[in-house]
């Protein structure tokens, strides 16, 4: 019963996407936009009548039953919703269509066919995820006789973060979906020139400040439930969100100069496209179970060829509109490499450098384990090592670019300045060294090119009071977040310890400096797990805090989880994880991380979101 | 015969060798950077066959034997098999929450003869029906797949 409702309304849907197409072609546009807003309107009701199916335990529904259980949390219950392979799909084209309807109702444009067609491609990968999810991975499908209780979710997901990581992420990857849309449109209807820029540009930041804030929720989330004790580890789950993400920043800077030049149209077509082919390879990569991860939902292979199949499709189809109708300048201007267009240009280079780092590194081992049956994985020092020489440069091109000026040579203006910023960064870096007491190169680098960027970023805007201008403040914010990210990343990686020490209750042992003791231990019985809490006292440089690591016994299904105890100060983090004890609590395990400058971290994400946040809001 | 090549082919050819140079050198960099970090992945029954024994880092992936696990000071012996052979591991550190005798496991570390795994990381695992892939294939292979460790 419920399962049949939900199910006509995804044919409803489904079938009011094609009467789109039908009216489109039929030249019936306004009748057209009708039945695309009711068509997508159904389909994110369906979504919501899942997410009350998960909220009322309903596990006749196989998705519900699979996932969920009835003593969960009423919070996990609806995180449930995300949590699982045919739930996820599900939301991904829920968000399709929340990003059309929402582009019908704002965005104003005076030609209603080259409306209508963006919405056609919008309407039609609506289609092509809906019959995969009708076919191949329903949530709806129905379990008879309906099971008394559920199977429950993985208790790693059982963490409020659960709650909003995925679906920011999504709004950032499927957003993209709307500028494939624009572009094909666009290049279809030779619409694709700076007032194209107006319109898209929007839509485009929209999806990458989701997109950065979910990268930035995923890092915290490993970095608070999982323990895994850092923020990025290279794992091909992070890397899969990476990659949209560089080439979206690539696009975003490339649309500057296509606004201001109409110059690198096919480029910026292009990276559009890529784009939005990179969002469905990091889903395709990360749900088709092809890596081992946390976030491998589907195991069931024939579905990942699916979805493989889909992306070839879709790219294919892409790539040969862009053949056929990119147009070559008419008007050829010359490029002067001195100035805000040349050091663009620098931006994207370096930035697909570092794309294909990150897509060889991750997609390598997969194909060499596909044609050779041979299995790889890429180390971290790759990564590191091949990213970390040309980021000096990049910081630094990053921190003159913006100083120049459009079609014109003027660097030999800054001589002045850029002497001057030099100089006074030498100072400060020779402080922190002093400071922080250590000397590597890589780090005196680090800190040096970062505070670079930082410098010439505050003069800049201080100078010319962009802190207050609103068409500014979105640079502003986004690099200077940058170049911190940038200090806070090198301050962390060569500043922090970790090591793993056992103890016993009632003893204090002393590692490196730092001595640890348990005061006593203790279990509570939650409603879906025990937890087994040991308090720690630490005193490091005669400072001394309490610490509660813990250990959850989940009982469905049943796992165990460590949940990890913060110390925050401000300028660093002490965090302990602790193992279940094996054999009567007598000996613990765990381990320490003293993390340097993690909160710069953070608090850097949040001002390259709050850049692209901020440029959404601006009107002119 | 000479060929006179008008300003404009000569910029268009310059131009065309630097990207091609810088192309090259790219590609290069990335592939030998990615070749010194690769850790591949050997069964133990792959570690009796090999003629050459790897010298870097490697990982090795089974079960855990049942009864194996031993604790001396702060040092961890266990075996890991696949069934048909098995492999010392040495590991001094944690085991993850997840590491249980019986199930899978993955390590990785350097070999220090055709026996012995000198452990330098556990992997943990995400979820107690979860088989790293390489291990469930090597159980296929040999037909001492379960069906309950997909999910």
């Amino acid at each position: 019963m419920a399962s049949s409702f939900a199910n006509s309304l995804l044919l409803a849907s489904f079938f009011f996407s094609i009467f789109f197409n039908i009216f489109f072609f039929k030249k019936k546009y306004s009748l057209g936009f009708v039945s695309y807003i009711l068509a997508s309107f159904i389909l994110i009701v369906s979504f919501f009548v899942l997410l009350f199916f998960f909220y009322t335990s309903n596990f006749s529904i196989l998705a519900v039953y699979e996932n969920s259980h009835s003593l969960k949390p009423i919070f996990y219950k609806i995180a449930g919703t995300w949590g699982n392979h045919e739930g996820s799909m599900l939301l991904f084209i829920s968000i399709i269509a929340v990003y059309g309807v929402c582009f019908i109702r704002i965005t104003k444009i005076e030609d209603v066919f080259f409306k209508s067609l963006i919405i056609f491609f919008q309407n039609n990968l609506q289609i092509i995820f809906l019959l995969y999810l009708i076919l191949f991975s329903n949530p709806f499908d129905e379990v008879i006789p309906a099971p008394k209780e559920g199977l429950g979710l993985n208790p790693i997901l059982q963490d409020p973060l659960l709650l909003i990581h995925p679906p920011f992420l999504y709004l950032g990857y499927i957003g993209f979906s709307l500028t494939l849309s624009l572009v094909l449109a666009g290049l279809l209807s030779h619409n694709f020139n700076s007032s194209w820029v107006m319109i898209a540009k929007k839509w485009i930041l929209i999806a990458w400040t989701f997109l950065t804030i979910g990268i930035s929720l995923g890092s915290i989330w490993a970095y608070y439930e999982l323990g895994w004790g850092g923020f990025w580890f290279w794992d091909p789950v992070e890397n899969a969100s990476l990659m949209p993400w560089l080439a979206s920043t690539a696009l975003i800077h490339c649309l500057f100069v296509m606004e201001k030049k109409e110059q690198f149209k096919s480029w910026t077509a292009l990276l559009a496209i890529l784009t939005f082919s990179l969002s469905l390879l990091g889903t395709f990569l990360v749900r088709s179970g092809i890596l081992n991860s946390v976030h491998a939902f589907a195991n069931d292979p024939s579905r990942g060829l699916f979805i493989l199949l889909i992306i070839l499709i879709i790219t294919f189809i892409s790539i040969v509109i862009f053949i056929l109708k990119t147009q070559s300048n008419s008007k050829k201007q010359k490029l002067i490499i001195l100035s805000k267009e040349g050091f663009l240009l620098f931006n994207n280079l370096f930035l697909m450098f570092f794309l294909s780092i990150v897509v060889v590194g991750t997609v390598y081992p997969i194909i060499l384990s596909a044609l050779f049956n041979k299995s790889v994985s890429v180390g971290p020092q790759y990564y590191n090592a091949l990213i970390a020489p040309f980021l000096f440069i990049f910081i630094i091109l990053m921190a003159i670019g913006p100083l120049l000026t459009w079609l014109e040579n003027n660097f030999f203006n800054l001589k002045k300045r850029i002497i001057f910023t030099v100089l006074f960064t030498f100072i400060i870096t020779f402080f922190i060294i002093l400071l922080v007491k250590k000397t590597n190169l890589f780090l005196i680098i680090g800190i040096f090119t970062s505070l670079f960027l930082l410098l010439n970023t505050l003069i800049d805007a201080i100078k010319k009071n962009y802190f207050f201008n609103k068409f500014y403040q979105p640079r502003i914010f986004s690099h200077l977040g940058f170049g911190l990210l940038v200090l806070s990343i090198f301050l962390n990686s060569f500043l922090s310890t970790e090591m793993e020490f056992e103890i016993q209750p009632g003893k204090k042992i002393i590692k490196n400096g730092v001595s640890f003791e348990i005061l006593n231990t203790y279990e509570t019985k939650q409603k879906n797990y025990i937890e087994l809490i040991s308090k720690f006292e630490v005193i490091k440089n005669n400072y001394s805090f309490n610490l509660t690591p813990s250990v959850r016994k989940y009982l469905q299904p049943e796992q165990l989880t460590s949940e990890t105890s913060i110390k925050s100060e401000f300028f660093s983090d002490h965090y302990i994880v602790m193992n279940y004890p094996k054999g009567n609590l007598k000996s613990f395990e765990a381990r320490y991380h003293y993390n340097f400058f993690i909160h710069g971290i953070w608090f850097s994400l949040f001002l390259i979101a709050l850049g692209g946040a901020l440029s959404v809001f601006y009107k002119k | 015969m000479t060929i006179h090549l008008t300003k404009p082919v000569k910029k268009r050819l310059l131009i065309f060798f630097i990207i091609l140079i810088v192309g090259v050198v790219t590609a290069n960099l990335i592939l030998t950077s990615l070749k010194k970090n690769l850790v591949y992945f050997y069964s133990p029954t792959d570690l009796k066959l090999v003629t050459n024994l790897p010298s870097q880092k490697i990982r090795v992936g089974g079960m855990v034997e049942k009864g194996s696990l031993i604790k001396k000071d702060n040092l961890y012996t266990f075996k890991i098999t696949d069934l048909k052979n098995f492999l010392n591991i040495n590991y001094q550190g944690i085991l993850p929450n997840l590491f249980v005798e019986g199930q899978g496991a993955v390590i990785e570390g350097k070999l220090l003869n055709r026996s012995t795994l000198q452990a330098e990381s556990i992997l943990a695992k995400h979820d107690e029906n979860y088989m790293p892939k390489e291990i469930s294939e090597s159980l296929k292979q040999q037909g001492q797949w379960k069906k309950n460790y997909g999910k």
